[in-house]
């Protein structure tokens, strides 16, 4: 449709890997020898969103956005079963990823509300 | 969907591990097993399981490799009277640890909950997706 249900999409599509990252950390937070994962989405927003600044004073554009799907390895301390993942810490981010997922599905949805309304007849 | 089953291979796991415990807790005094001598304390150990067939997802179960047996020699103590004494009147007990079953209970307990948790998030993600475009 437009530019922000792009975004919308791609947030929605980064919160579902992140969760998949997430519960594989939780599964495993007693696994000997288990490195934590995690998803990093910088420039989530990217090109999508940048704005023609035609003056100095306008916002300046995002970067370019790739949603990077390679999971990288946490560098927190290890415990003696060379684990190092903290259940407390995953529950978190688990929270905070969640909470995002909806926030980007109500946004999306409400979107979708404005189309249908608009394309109501009477 | 594959992500419930990362939640669920981990539940098992867990529950497993809990199983494990409660039958060291319930043996802590037995002097006589099936295979002759005293109960041997046992653990659970966990390892990955890759739970999808595309491997960029990096989903990753978990399960119970092997339940090993501790290789703590048993406790001798002196009871004359016990059926399984020897010819000194020492009988070999279990070398458990009450108090250590049980803080590793409560920390199969909360990596269960967590792994409740995290299963009931990613259910409640899908429906709110489910919802999408609904009035």
């Amino acid at each position: 449709m437009d530019k922000g249900s792009k975004i919308l999409e791609r947030m929605i599509h980064a919160a579902n890997i992140r969760q998949k990252v997430i519960a594989s950390n939780i599964a495993n937070s007693d696994t000997p020898g288990y490195k934590g994962k995690d998803v990093k989405f910088n420039n989530l927003l990217g090109n999508e969103m940048k704005l023609a600044a035609t003056n100095p004073k306008h916002i300046g554009g995002g970067k370019s956005a790739e949603v990077s799907s390679r999971s990288e390895v946490e560098d927190n301390l290890s415990w003696e079963d060379r684990n190092n993942v903290e259940l407390n810490v995953e529950v978190a981010k688990m929270t905070e990823n969640s909470l995002l997922h909806d926030t980007a599905v109500t946004i999306l949805s409400s979107k979708i509300r404005m189309y249908k309304n608009a394309l109501r007849t009477k | 969907m594959d992500i419930f089953k990362v939640s669920a291979s981990a539940l098992e796991a867990q529950r497993i591990r809990m199983n494990t415990i409660a039958s060291n807790m319930a043996n802590a005094q037995t002097t006589k097993t099936g295979a002759g001598g005293p109960y041997v304390r046992k653990d659970v150990v966990f390892s990955v399981m890759p739970v999808t067939s595309n491997p960029a997802e990096k989903l990753e179960g978990v399960k119970v490799r092997e339940v090993v047996g501790d290789n703590k020699p048993p406790i001798t103590i002196y009871d004359p009277g016990h059926p399984d004494a020897d010819e000194n009147g020492n009988v070999s007990m279990p070398d458990i640890n009450v108090i250590e079953e049980m803080v590793n209970m409560m920390m199969a307990l909360r990596a269960y909950e967590a792994n409740v948790r995290a299963f009931n998030m990613s259910k409640g993600m899908y429906q709110k997706a489910l919802e999408l475009g609904r009035q």
